[in-house]
């Protein structure tokens, strides 16, 4: 078996650590035996998201925003609705997570078009949300407990045909008002949890690499790993909030 | 004075005689009550002293342990903040310290580190002769945000201080580019394509698109991180020729380095009493620093193979049959950088990497996963032990562990005391990466051990 992983803009969605879940995801796969191949898709480069079997996108800094959406409105936003609505898993995070939705509107009200990929938008707010945090997976979303860091401004608000990743137990999640996190749909999985967000959540990051490999293959099983280090670092995280 | 200043110097020298004679420190403290009685105390002694200010990211003190040394050679009368108390609060009391009770200064230099975020509040006061910019990476996000961020922090603190001299970090294009739109004059240093071999474009970059039209920078050559040899193909922005550079290195050894630096048109061999290719730049910028106050540049040099710099800064201890070096790590900059170093390592060594998440070291430990980890395991031959500790250790041991060292390897320690005692015991060296607040528990049950310097002197 192989899994063909798409590294989208590596070189501006990199902030946080975020590269830790290409790591984990790799890992956990060639500890397996299973063969995985990352491709980075840096701006600028195109590349038919159609023969991947994940895509993953991180988080960034404000500086290169503008770079990257115009660069997401030279055709990729297209590609990426399609690659989405064909069930195609993506793990997208924080400001990756944002981008799939459909504005970001400031503080001061001036509006930024996104990709429209999964119904959901992003308004400004004075106070950062900053901070570790867990939340409880749907049980569609595997239903594990998950421990992670968030450090964001923006608050996400889920359209009607969107259901939340979980339930915020302790922190902030998409708004700090409603108590949700994320974004589940189809197999998009939106998050505001750095960390970065796999490494720590074994559990979690094997039910992604599960819906792809399944979604590729028909049925797919998982080898069970040590996760003894993993889980030592959630529990106590989920211990200390 | 005025009789609201000679109060709040009186206040500041009491609290901090109370604060030493109840416990240690006492370092930030007096100096925050006493600007609240009197909020321009800091100008008010500041016009009286010559002083270099040493701000950004990494090497701020080391930078300034090597311009202190310096001052010493040529026989000045100067003081520093060599605690570490870098924000105006310690700066304060550090300047009350060194005046008498009417706000006479009794030193005639200053050697003050400034914290890049604080830097707001103190160039206007300080008005410092020369301002060092050593670098700008990311750190810390959670504290600081944006490295563009800091960035404007630093633009706007140079604007109290006009007449202030920069020397800034050619390589750096986020620092260099404080020489434009600033009246300030400036200075470059740097390390020259001739000292650096080829190698890639690392995968994590903290700078990639030009700070003035956000065009993707190319690059003749990378020393480290974002350093090196960039320019824009769109609008021209570039590196700036570095005043001071080193244009080769003849040596990079384990305790310490030998370079031939271009200062001012004029080749010089310099002998730098620490290693790794990051303290070269400091090492520049030293000179530049020291140059530019006007002490000549030999005083420079000799400060570079003399200084000693201690307080975790790759710190030797007495400990163990092999000794102990305190490597501290902050951000991946650093931290890339102090695993590189340990590749010039040629024997067989055990390694303590203790990560925290309090306030001072960043809440957010994500950045260890952008730090290259996977260079332990080219190591591993001579890796006799690998430790983890600190708040986070399991955090820790989970990086490594997804950098390719099998977990069965890496054993956990938390306990300072019994880490110690275990590295007293080892025939091999051990090097020790602790963050910050780490290594200041860590150095004192190690000092407890063997001796050293301790940090409140």
């Amino acid at each position: 078996m192989e899994l063909k992983i798409c590294h989208m803009y590596p070189d501006v969605l990199n902030l946080y650590g975020d590269r830790g879940d290409i790591i984990c995801l790799s890992q956990r796969l060639r500890w397996r035996g299973i063969q995985v191949q990352v491709s980075r898709l840096p701006i600028g480069q195109s590349a038919r998201l159609a023969g991947f079997d994940l895509v993953f996108i991180g988080g960034g800094q404000d500086f290169e925003q503008q770079v990257l959406l115009d660069d997401l409105h030279r055709g990729k936003d297209r590609e990426i609705r399609a690659a989405v609505e064909d069930g195609l898993p993506f793990l997208a995070i924080c400001g990756g997570y944002q981008m799939l939705g459909n504005y970001y509107e400031t503080y001061d009200g001036q509006k930024c078009d996104f990709i429209g990929a999964v119904d959901l938008y992003t308004v400004g707010s004075k106070k950062r949300m900053i901070g570790n945090y867990k939340f409880q997976c749907s049980p569609e979303a595997g239903g594990s407990l998950v421990v992670g860091f968030e450090n964001h401004s923006g608050k996400t608000w889920l359209g009607s045909g969107v259901r939340p990743l979980g339930k915020v137990l302790a922190g902030f999640g998409n708004n700090g008002e409603d108590g949700t996190e994320g974004a589940h749909y189809k197999n998009v999985f939106g998050t505001y949890s750095h960390g970065p967000l796999l490494p720590k959540n074994p559990a979690f990051c094997d039910h992604l690499l599960l819906t792809a490999l399944t979604r590729k293959y028909g049925a797919a099983e998982l080898e069970p790993l040590d996760d003894q280090a993993e889980l030592r670092a959630h529990d106590e995280m989920a211990a200390r909030l | 004075m005025s009789l609201q200043a000679i109060f709040a110097i009186l206040l500041c020298k009491a609290l901090r005689l109370f604060s030493r004679l109840v416990h240690r420190g006492g370092t930030a403290m007096p100096g925050r009550f006493a600007l609240k009685l009197c909020p321009n105390l800091l100008a008010l002694l500041a016009k009286d002293v010559k002083s270099v200010a040493i701000t950004g990211t990494n090497g701020k003190t080391t930078s300034a342990r090597m311009v202190e040394e310096a001052f010493a050679e040529k026989g000045l009368t100067y003081f520093a903040n060599r605690s570490g108390a870098n924000l105006i609060s310690g700066i304060t009391t550090e300047f009350v310290m060194n005046c008498s009770l009417t706000g006479r200064m009794r030193k005639e230099y200053a050697v003050i580190e400034c914290d890049e975020a604080a830097a707001r509040t103190v160039f206007g006061q300080l008005k410092p002769q020369v301002v060092l910019v050593t670098n700008l990476f990311r750190d810390q996000l959670d504290r600081y945000g944006e490295v563009t961020h800091t960035l404007e922090n630093i633009r706007e603190a140079l604007k109290g201080a006009p007449e202030a001299l920069l020397c800034l970090n050619a390589d750096c294009s986020l620092t260099a580019s404080l020489a434009e739109d600033l009246p300030n004059r400036a200075v470059f240093f740097g390390v020259d394509g001739s000292a650096v071999p080829a190698r890639a474009k690392p995968e994590i970059s903290d700078a990639t698109h030009c700070i003035r039209c956000k065009t993707e920078y190319e690059y003749d050559y990378i020393s480290y991180g974002h350093l090196g040899g960039f320019r824009c193909p769109k609008c021209g922005y570039r590196r700036p020729r570095a005043d001071y550079a080193v244009t080769d290195i003849t040596g990079l050894r384990a305790d310490g380095s030998t370079a031939v630096m271009r200062i001012r048109g004029e080749k010089k061999l310099v002998d730098v009493n620490l290693p790794a290719m990051y303290n070269l730049y400091n090492a520049a910028g030293a000179v530049a620093a020291v140059t530019e106050m006007g002490l000549g540049a030999d005083t420079a040099i000799q400060a570079l193979a003399r200084f000693k710099c201690g307080f975790g800064r790759m710190e030797d201890f007495a400990l163990g049959r092999g000794g102990a070096k305190m490597m501290l790590v902050k951000n991946p900059a650093g931290c890339n950088q102090v695993i590189e170093f340990l590749g010039t390592v040629k024997e067989r060594f055990s390694l303590v990497v203790c990560l925290n998440d309090r306030s001072a070291d960043g809440t957010d430990v994500s950045w260890i996963w952008d730090a290259d980890f996977e260079g332990l395991t080219a190591l591993s031959g001579r890796l006799e032990t690998l430790v983890v500790s600190g708040d986070r250790a399991e955090d820790m041991r989970v990086r490594i562990k997804y950098a390719g060292i099998p977990d069965s390897r890496i054993r956990t320690e938390r306990d300072y005391g019994k880490l110690v005692d275990w590295m007293a015991r080892q025939e091999k060296p051990v090097y020790i990466m602790p963050t910050y607040t780490a290594m200041l528990e860590l150095r004192q049950e190690v000092i407890k051990r063997c001796g050293g310097q301790d940090f409140w002197v």
